[in-house]
């Protein structure tokens, strides 16, 4: 059979078709080798392994994560042969693998985003104390949404609780938890408080939430975020960017509901120190009584000590002044006229006697 | 009767402002003993009260029906 004659145009359609036919995705991992932004539109790197190397190709919105020479990534890419003759992977999505490669994504985003100031202390906005209305996004099927759910229901009660379902781990998984988002910020009533979780996984499975149009996302919701995901070690860029970070599900619905048993003992002691403060009035009022009660009987003591005191001095007074006392100290009264030849009536303490005047004299 | 028992309707939010704003009475200017017992027994009623309404009431959970696995 003759070999069919093609032209080169026709040539690069007919591979394209072919390649689209048999590979319409790929998934490629290797190590990111020559990476090249071209005028802030374009990426450029080849994909090597110790065999082969790859170009590839993507635009920079596709990039959901910064790239660096000697990463280990997987590449979700369409194979194709350009008009000038180049193998290329036209890349979808790209993720590091590797305990390495997901750090230094991390680092590399983490540091970008920090001097953004998307980290920054002051962007932090509070979360009500009791919210009665919160959104979350989980996956439903997950034991970090089991655990949430069972600490809510234990903690508190009376909450509307609106769950968006969404994958939390994979490719996909950035996306759906971005539509949630959007979903819950476009609702005419708002949530108080948006919560996104996720239990523990591996340092692959929790990059997902280290994406950046993820991250973003959480940074521009109106409402505030509470993000809690993995356990209390782990670190996402999610988590960093959030309102509040909690360190699993579980602490995250610590942090959304006050504890029921807590208010209750609250309340109670508080009803409590109410009658601990009426008794103490009660006392202070009864003391002030006595007290004032032991003031006017010292006031009253004290006024009939004075008058007792004059009553003697004047009876001591009234005593000296009695003619008894004079004549007890030998002193004698007379009675009669001082004329020579009156009997005059002479009275002593003891006796009286009768006398007769003989003379007087002037002194 | 007191004030919080004509106010069932009240959120327990609500209930405890008005159990704190009792205790900052019994500790302020406004303090009168003729009308202590009265408010005393406001505060024991406001503390059941919470504590039964905190007791008795359930999440409502719901699901979002939308998918996100697309921009649909």
């Amino acid at each position: 059979m003759d070999a069919v004659l093609l032209s080169v145009s026709d040539f690069v359609d007919l591979t394209n078709q072919t390649l689209e036919y048999a590979y319409p995705v790929v998934q490629v991992e290797g190590e990111v080798a020559e990476f090249k932004v071209i005028q802030n539109k374009w990426i450029s790197f080849k994909l090597k392994d110790d065999g082969a190397v790859v170009n590839c190709f993507a635009s920079v919105y596709q990039m959901r994560t910064p790239l660096e020479n000697g990463m280990k990534v997987i590449v979700v890419a369409q194979p194709r042969l350009n008009n000038k003759g180049f193998f290329t992977l036209n890349i979808k999505a790209v993720k590091p693998v590797g305990e390495g490669s997901i750090k230094k994504g991390f680092e590399l985003l983490k540091a970008k985003l920090e001097k953004e100031g998307l980290f920054a202390p002051e962007r932090k906005r509070p979360l009500p104390r009791a919210p009665k209305y919160v959104g979350v996004i989980a996956s439903t099927e997950s034991a970090g949404y089991a655990d949430f759910i069972k600490i809510i229901n234990e903690r508190w009660g009376g909450l509307k609780v609106e769950v968006a379902h969404t994958q939390v781990q994979g490719l996909p998984a950035p996306d759906q938890m971005i539509r949630a988002i959007r979903y819950f910020n476009g609702l005419d009533e708002l949530p108080e408080v948006l919560i996104i979780i996720r239990g523990g996984g591996s340092a692959e499975d929790l990059s997902t939430f280290n994406d950046e149009p993820l991250v973003r996302a959480i940074a521009e919701s109106r409402i505030p975020t509470l993000v809690g995901v993995g356990h209390e070690v782990d670190h996402t860029l999610a988590d960093m960017v959030s309102d509040v970070r909690a360190a699993t599900p579980t602490n995250a619905a610590q942090i959304v509901v006050p504890d029921r048993n807590e208010i209750i003992r609250s309340a109670k002691a508080q009803a409590n120190s109410v009658g601990q403060l009426l008794t103490q009035a009660i006392d202070n009022y009864s003391r002030q009584t006595h007290d004032n009660l032991s003031a006017a009987f010292a006031r009253i003591q004290e006024k009939l000590e004075t008058t007792y005191e004059r009553l003697h001095t004047l009876r001591a007074m009234a005593a000296q002044l009695n003619p008894e006392n004079v004549l007890q100290r030998g002193y004698a009264l007379i009675r009669g006229e001082q004329v020579i030849g009156a009997v005059l009536e002479v009275e002593t303490y003891k006796t009286i006697i009768t006398t007769e005047v003989k003379d007087v004299r002037a002194k | 009767m007191s004030e919080q028992n004509n106010t069932p309707d009240k959120s327990v939010q609500e209930k405890l402002t008005d159990l704190s704003e009792l205790v900052g009475w019994f500790q302020g200017s406004s303090f009168q003993l003729e009308t202590a017992l009265d408010k005393f027994k406001e505060a024991e009623a406001l503390a059941d009260q919470i504590e039964k309404d905190l007791t008795k009431l359930k999440n409502d959970i719901t699901i979002v029906k939308k998918k996100f696995d697309s921009d649909n």
